[in-house]
């Protein structure tokens, strides 16, 4: 295994490209969960854990499934009925969706089982995750970039990792800023954007980083 | 309830992007350019008027329990109905916004509407509702992209707008751009509502 | 336990009637699709090998390489205009498609990018063009370089870099480059 080309995915996938600053993906907890560094913290490891094993999932429904080649289940089933593996690519949002949606309500299911614990920190943020379009974005990242199974499964956790960077390092400042003097109509959301559009200038800073 | 009342609550007071904060990352990532915005915008008054549609039509059979789901699939081919269409008909559209017509399916404006509204009501409200709410996603984008666009590109749908003189403010159209146009424009909303509320306590 | 067989069932249904419409809908836009696919490569072949509109190009296949096209100005295939070599290269945030149109003395006719989904402002600068010019400025720079000659301005050679863009312009240069050199050595 090409261990310098999984670092490069995962260094991409977490500072250059981060999930939040740069491609605007997870939005919506990242302006919602940020505002106490210990639901940054839950919210961030639930994504991490769900993005990983999301890619895992995906990337075998669509290598298995839907894609049209040799290594095609349905093509492999059916191959005297069928003259070429069928494509069903067309197929791929709903699938991805409703794969990720019972992952999500099937982790929710076992840690609720298994860790009280676990599922007391964890467990309210499991069915925000379902909508949430970072996890969704990475499966279809994955496919777009032609990665194969392993660089998947890297790329799925580096981002969710890129992403719990971000939205830690956005509930610490929206904690001090509670001290911080603001004016009235910025507080809350307007000046959480403001914060969040300096850290992604901040960011950019990174893709000055390459590897030849 | 009123139709118009339906249908204006979705431009300014539950204005999904600036008044509920829901349905950001499309909001974000495509509004570097007017056309892009209009086309994403178009595209969610689809899906949403389509979904919201279904729904309604389907409430009173879909169980309860297992209603997520369904309504998943329900956006999800919808979705995906919108994605085929434009990469057969206008495959620049589809180039330029790429994944995000696909993520269309998380759009929590979706999802919300098809629970909070379409779910309770009946297929013509939620019509009005699904096309109120699209036509205040795609005018917020609109602004966003306005601003962005004729900033950071000094273009406005492709056309310059300042002549040669003009330099562009690069930022507007990456991402930090996004994020700081976002915020005043919330920020500056907030601040007429103070100022309307300041009015009415003194009269 | 009834309760979750009649749920499998409905959500089974449900997804079932989901596929095969959206299996409908393939199948009507899956022509349109594949058409406009077919356009754009053709407008690409047409630009970087000038005259095969009205001649006609060829399809070919090398061991090493996937493939590439050769251009001839009549439909008997004579005249022979050049070699049209599709290149991918990996940009700052995707995949990059040129197609690059070369004559037979190893010199480029023209270059044209197919697809790219770089940084707004940034990196899709490489499909930009200039107030009052015709052709985007940096495809343009391409055009009648000898192939061992193409470098970037930092690295010795005459194609500017787009500012702020550095990936971007080094990744298209350089798969240009590499991939015109193995067709040459190859064929």
């Amino acid at each position: 295994m090409d261990i310098q080309n999984l670092l490069i995915i995962s260094v991409g996938a977490i500072f250059i490209s981060n999930f939040v600053l740069s491609r605007f993906l997870g939005l919506c907890p990242y302006i919602g969960v940020s505002k106490q560094l210990d639901s940054a913290l839950g919210m961030g490891m639930a994504v991490v854990f769900v993005m990983s094993i999301a890619s895992l999932f995906t990337w075998m429904i669509y290598y298995y499934f839907l894609e049209p080649s040799s290594a095609n289940l349905i093509f492999k089933l059916f191959r005297n009925q069928l003259d070429s593996p069928p494509d069903l690519r067309y197929l791929q949002t709903i699938a991805f969706i409703l794969v990720i949606a019972t992952l999500v309500q099937f982790v929710e299911m076992v840690i609720q089982k298994t860790s009280p614990g676990l599922y007391r920190s964890l467990g309210i943020y499991l069915p925000l995750i379902t909508t949430n379009c970072a996890v969704l974005g990475v499966a279809f990242l994955n496919i777009d970039s032609d990665y194969n199974f392993i660089e998947s499964i890297v790329n799925g956790f580096a981002s969710g990792v890129g992403f719990t960077l971000a939205l830690v390092l956005m509930a610490g400042l929206r904690e001090k800023l509670e001290m911080a003097n603001v004016p009235k109509a910025m507080k809350g959301a307007p000046i959480a954007f403001i914060m969040a559009g300096l850290m992604s200038l901040a960011f950019m800073g990174f893709s000055g980083l390459s590897f030849g | 309830m009123s139709v118009g009342k339906e249908f204006i609550k979705g431009m300014v007071r539950e204005n999904p992007v600036f008044r509920l904060l829901l349905g950001l990352c499309p909001v974000l990532a495509t509004s570097s350019s007017v056309m892009n915005a209009i086309g994403m915008g178009v595209s969610v008054i689809f899906v949403l008027v389509a979904s919201n549609t279904l729904v309604s039509l389907l409430r009173n059979f879909i169980p309860p329990k297992i209603r997520i789901p369904i309504y998943i699939s329900i956006i999800a081919t919808f979705v995906t109905v919108v994605d085929l269409i434009m990469a057969g008909f206008f495959p620049d559209l589809h180039k330029s916004l790429g994944m995000f017509i696909k993520l269309i399916v998380v759009n929590c404006i979706i999802l919300g509407r098809a629970e909070a509204f379409a779910s309770k009501n009946n297929t013509f409200y939620a019509i009005i509702d699904g096309l109120g709410m699209g036509i205040g996603f795609t005018f917020s984008m609109i602004i966003i992209a306005t601003i962005r666009e004729l900033l950071g590109n000094g273009t406005w749908l492709n056309m310059p707008v300042f002549g040669t003189q003009f330099e562009p403010v690069l930022i507007f159209v990456l991402a930090p751009g996004a994020f700081i146009t976002l915020g005043f424009i919330i920020g500056g909303m907030n601040w007429l509502d103070h100022r309307r509320a300041a009015i009415a306590t003194k009269s | 336990m009834k309760e979750i067989f009649k749920f499998a069932l409905v959500l089974g249904l449900v997804t079932g009637i989901a596929a095969c419409a959206l299996g409908v809908v393939n199948q009507i836009t899956q022509p349109r699709i594949a058409l406009q696919q077919q356009l754009a490569l053709n407008a690409g072949l047409y630009r970087v090998l000038p005259g095969s509109e009205n001649g006609c190009i060829i399809e070919q296949h090398l061991d090493g390489l996937n493939m590439y096209y050769t251009g001839y100005l009549n439909r008997d295939t004579t005249d022979f205009i050049g070699y049209a070599l599709p290149v991918e290269s990996k940009g700052y945030s995707s995949t990059i498609r040129t197609l690059v149109g070369l004559d037979s003395l190893r010199n480029i006719i023209s270059l044209k990018i197919l697809f790219q989904q770089e940084t707004p402002g940034l990196g899709t600068k490489c499909e930009e063009v200039r107030p009052g010019e015709t052709e985007p400025w940096f495809q343009y720079q391409f055009k009648g370089l000898f192939v061992p000659d193409v470098a970037l301005d930092k690295n010795g050679g005459s194609i500017h870099c787009i500012t702020g863009a550095t990936i971007t312009s080094a990744a298209i240069t350089d798969a240009v480059k590499e991939s015109s050199v193995k067709l040459f050595s190859e064929l």
